[in-house]
């Protein structure tokens, strides 16, 4: 990987997280204490993370944490075996290189292991470094707090939340390779707010590489006008409803079709969301409404991911359901060279855009007769994961519609549906915009679907 | 004669540790060396000092420091696969004007230590800059030198990992050779914290905590009675689960004469035909293993008193007990004969310590009085917000020793004790309380799914069967249990006596970054009436 200039804000402070230089240099002296022939990897994860959490109007804790982490490699012949450590001095690495030796002489075959260190490939760089988020001291985010918890302090309302920054660098460094490094960042903001009798609830939250990409008096306004519109809801039957569902709704359902996508579990006979039968996928076949494309470009500005996977593979560019079809499945190197006589796989790293339409959720709403608004979704959970059914519970702002108008808040209910079920039955489609999804970015757009089923009345708030 | 982990304790600059200067670099430790001192070693106290000394010059009311070094070791005898993983981590918590400040880290030197100091201090001035915060910190008595360590027989790190993966293996051949037709699937893992914590009330204490975890089952198909495809093949024995044990939690379950009880328990499965579930209202009986799971989820997670001031509000949620001293003493949470204690002494128990991540040591409390809401699980700063109950009621402000961590890398929050359902009296087991249902359904190994308030829940797994003149006499397929959490355990009818109790291991996600607790749950064999039961892959 061609090595990128250092993120200026990283030359001008002390090191909070390992430099590419010192995860290289680390990496030498591992290799060193390898014995025996065979290849050495090292995976290091090093970050710094300065947190902020408060609860009922005041901050709880605000925090400054730091760590690394090493995956320690060894591979010889066909065997393989790994042993984790966070320490980086010489007894440390030399105790966990052992250790990995020694696991190496029990463990016979790891069909993972391709040995061909001549191949160079080309890695993207996505934009996921930001010295604004590198830069947002405890200070900072102790007022970006209480900016937060104003509002609600003043509408006589609870507010609890939490704000994270990160800087982090990771690293892949192999005896039979070229290394590989990257600095990100990751910031994220969330907020509940909840009236004093805990008759109501409001949520909002949004995550970025960038903390300057992320509107908190926005997000505060919004949790606070949905805690207070969802006060005093009233019970109603469930059954089958047209449901608009906020982007962030859209997203706590669509993400489980996205961790689907994956080529392997077919072919090796699983079961599968996507199997069309046993050993066969439905690629090629229409799983989605036409107007529905889900795709990853790591360089869009708002879905950038580290550009490698921990086994070196580069990530790209890929559409998994184009209109309505399955054209992708992720599938890795080793599958790609034993079974398709290609030299690259295709890596699902769980970011992700979904396609829109132009109906904003103020239409969708004018052109509902009857209908449930939904904030977002909560303690999602498989009940058969072959046809990919869901169960989990609507949060934090759910109101009926009557002739095109939000009527009242509803008590939360319980759904039973599947993701796919849900693709399947859009009526209409608004912008996509960015969702909660820390360290997986996600592009979601509004959607109104009909026929979605509900099972029982949850009067949890 | 190597650089040990001890020189590299005693050296000088963080800067150095970063940088691995070439000292460092020349230097090979002798073979077998122990990696680190132990944690009574007399070098980790002054480490520990240095970090509340730099906490205190810099302006905090009151400080403490945890480091912590912990071991893990798993094995998996089929693929002869040993994972193996090491973490240190030091953190410092301060509090200035009732705000608090955390900081943590990898490294255990003198210059760290004393970082961190600053740096937890920095941040709880940066907080207090806003309104005022008052936390009182529930009196704890000043242990100034203590150690304690998982009473084990066998320390797991120092079995040879041939023996672990030869009696592992043994169990597969053995299972494989006895019983024509029977695959045996069996894992464990060690793992191993020490730790110490101080605090600038004087208090210092180390601890030595070993946990072992295994798995058990049997693969078996035989054509002669497995009539239908949907019927299960593989079984997992309650034997092994996670213990705050050693090597011996492993080598003394009798897994050997577990086969054939295994086997019997698929073929008398595969006897019974199957029957899509009626859904409506059933008395139903469940396990030790299901009461364990739904107390976890339940009345376990709802009495974590953070969750239910709303202070886990954006993260796992808040609770149904959400008016705590107002829900005191009076608050029906079950029926009469429903009563839990926390406990975290009790012996072989995954949340077993002897002090907490706070130095308070733990005494058994009850959470639930004869169906009424007795407490909260409490940390020093919990105990203070329900004050006004405790001394009204003449019991005295203490921590229940709830504060825990899974490493120094977290700051320490409440999370649950090891839970425990008071048996009933008599000597009812499980087979009683299904022969005494006479027309209901059993359910096996439930799991279930509750809310963001613990309040409504739904059945995640679990094995169904409808009973009938007390003999489990059908599968029932697709059935799923919807409940209420009072509601549910108000229908409380029956309890399973002392010889039933069981031990599960639970852990309960909270927090922001998420994290988890680990504890044991101690649960008899129930029977509730009016159940609601669904057919769970219905869509409405």
């Amino acid at each position: 990987m061609r090595r990128r200039s250092e993120p200026r804000r990283l030359l001008e402070e002390p090191r909070r997280f390992l430099s590419q230089d010192q995860c290289e240099a680390l990496a030498q002296r591992a290799m060193r204490f390898a014995t025996g022939g065979g290849d050495t990897a090292l995976y290091i994860d090093t970050w710094w993370s300065g947190e902020m959490r408060w609860g009922r109007n005041r901050v709880t804790l605000g925090s400054d944490r730091r760590n690394n982490q090493l995956t320690i490699r060894r591979s010889i012949h066909e065997a393989a075996a790994s042993v984790r450590t966070n320490q980086i001095d010489d007894v440390s690495i030399q105790s966990a290189i052992q250790a990995a030796e020694r696991a190496l002489a029990y463990h016979p075959t790891s069909p993972e292991d391709i040995k061909d260190p001549a191949v160079h490939f080309d890695y993207l760089s996505p934009a996921i470094w930001s010295d604004r988020t590198f830069a947002l001291g405890a200070s900072e985010r102790a007022a970006a707090a209480r900016a937060l918890i104003e509002p609600a302090e003043q509408a006589g309302m609870l507010s609890a939340g939490y704000i994270e920054v990160r800087g982090a660098g990771r690293a892949l460094i192999r005896s039979n390779g070229e290394p590989l490094y990257a600095p990100y960042t990751q910031a994220q903001c969330s907020m509940t707010v909840r009236d004093p009798q805990g008759t109501g609830s409001g949520w909002a939250g949004l995550s970025s590489y960038d903390w300057g990409r992320i509107d908190g008096a926005a997000l505060a306004q919004r949790a606070l006008q949905k805690c207070l519109a969802s006060r005093n809801p009233v019970g109603i039957e469930p059954g089958r409803y047209t449901v608009i569902l906020e982007p962030q709704a859209v997203h706590d359902l669509v993400q489980y079709v996205v961790r689907n996508f994956d080529l392997r579990d077919i072919a090796e006979g699983g079961v599968h969301p996507f199997a069309l039968r046993r050993d066969f996928s439905k690629l090629g076949l229409k799983v989605a409404d036409s107007r529905v494309t889900i795709s990853h470009d790591p360089m869009h500005p708002d879905l950038g991911v580290v550009p490698f996977t921990p086994s070196g593979e580069p990530v790209r560019p890929v559409t998994w359901i184009d209109h309505g079809v399955l054209t992708t499945l992720a599938y890795n190197r080793e599958y790609a060279l034993t079974k398709l006589y290609d030299n690259l796989g295709y890596p699902n790293t769980l970011s992700y855009q979904m396609s829109g339409g132009e109906t904003s959720v103020e239409e969708m709403i004018a052109t509902t007769k009857r209908g449930l608004l939904v904030t977002r979704f909560s303690n999602v959970s498989y009940v058969d994961p072959v046809s990919l059914l869901l169960t989990g519970v609507t949060r934090d702002g759910l109101w009926l519609i009557e002739n095109g108008k939000i009527s009242k808040a509803v008590k939360n209910l319980r759904f039973t549906e599947s993701p796919l079920f849900v693709l399947n039955s859009i009526e209409q489609l608004g912008r996509p915009e960015r969702v909660f999804s820390p360290g997986v970015p996600a592009i979601v757009p509004p959607l109104k679907v009909k026929d979605f089923s509900f099972t029982a009345l949850i009067d949890a708030i | 004669m190597g650089v040990s982990r001890r020189d590299f304790l005693k050296a000088g600059t963080g800067a150095a540790v970063l940088a691995a200067t070439p000292r460092w670099l020349a230097v090979h430790a002798a073979p077998g060396a122990p990696l680190a001192p132990p944690i009574t070693d007399p070098d980790v106290k002054p480490l520990a000092l240095r970090a509340l000394d730099a906490a205190r010059s810099a302006g905090a009311a009151y400080a403490d420091v945890r480091l912590t070094h912990t071991y893990t070791r798993s094995f998996e005898p089929y693929h002869r696969t040993i994972e193996e993983a090491e973490e240190m981590a030091a953190g410092v918590r301060a509090l200035v004007n009732g705000y608090w400040g955390f900081a943590s880290g990898p490294y255990w030197t003198p210059d760290e230590m004393a970082r961190l100091g600053r740096e937890a201090v920095a941040h709880a001035k940066a907080n207090a800059l806003g309104a005022a915060r008052v936390v009182e910190l529930g009196k704890v008595p000043v242990v100034a030198d203590g150690h304690w360590e998982t009473p084990v027989e066998i320390d797991p790190f120092t079995v040879p990992v041939d023996e672990v993966f030869d009696y592992l293996r043994g169990l597969m051949i053995y299972t494989a050779a006895t019983y024509p037709g029977v695959s045996a699937q069996v894992a464990c893992d060690f793992y191993r914290q020490e730790k110490a914590f101080a605090s600038t009330e004087g208090t210092f204490v180390t601890q030595t905590l070993y946990r072992t975890g295994g798995g058990f089952g049997i693969s078996y198909d035989n054509e002669k009675y497995r009539t239908d495809d949907r019927l299960p093949t593989t079984i997992a024995s309650p034997l092994l689960g996670r213990a705050g044990r050693g090597w011996e939690y492993i080598r003394e379950a009798p897994l050997r004469e577990e086969v054939p009880i295994l086997m019997a328990r698929l073929e008398e499965d595969w006897r019974l035909p199957f029957k899509p579930i009626e859904a409506g209202r059933y008395d139903v009986v469940l396990d030790a293993h299901g009461v364990s799971m739904l107390l976890a989820s339940t009345i376990g997670a709802a009495t974590e008193l953070d969750r239910a001031l709303g202070y886990e509000a954006n993260a796992g949620g808040t609770s149904w007990l959400n008016r705590p001293l107002a829900m005191l003493g009076t608050e029906p949470v079950g029926a009469p004969l429903l009563t839990v204690t926390g406990d975290r002494s009790t012996p072989g128990a995954l949340a077993t310590v002897k002090w907490d991540d706070e130095g308070v040591e733990p005494e058994p409390f009850t959470l639930v009085k004869d169906g009424i809401l007795a407490d909260f699980q409490t940390t020093r700063e919990g105990a203070g917000w329900l004050a006004e109950y405790y001394t009204k009621h003449g019991k005295p402000v203490r921590s229940h020793g709830c504060a825990n961590a899974p490493s120094a890398l977290h700051a320490t929050m409440e999370h649950p004790p090891n839970l425990a359902i008071t048996p009933a009296r008599s000597d009812v087991g499980l087979d009683d309380l299904i022969a005494g249902l006479e027309k209901g359904i059993f359910i096996a190994g439930l799991t279930v799914d509750t809310d963001f308030q613990h309040l409504n829940g739904e059945s995640r797994s679990g094995r169904f069967y409808e009973v009938r003149n007390g003999k489990k006499v059908a599968h029932l397929t697709g059935a799923g249990m919807l409940f209420r959490a009072p509601g549910l355990w108000k229908s409380l009818t029956a309890l399973g006596g002392a010889k039933s109790l069981e031990w599960r291991s639970a852990t309960m996600p909270k927090g922001e970054p998420m994290r988890n607790g680990a504890f044991s749950v101690g649960a008899v064999p129930a029977r509730f009436k009016d159940v609601t039961i669904i057919d769970r892959t219905r869509k409405a």
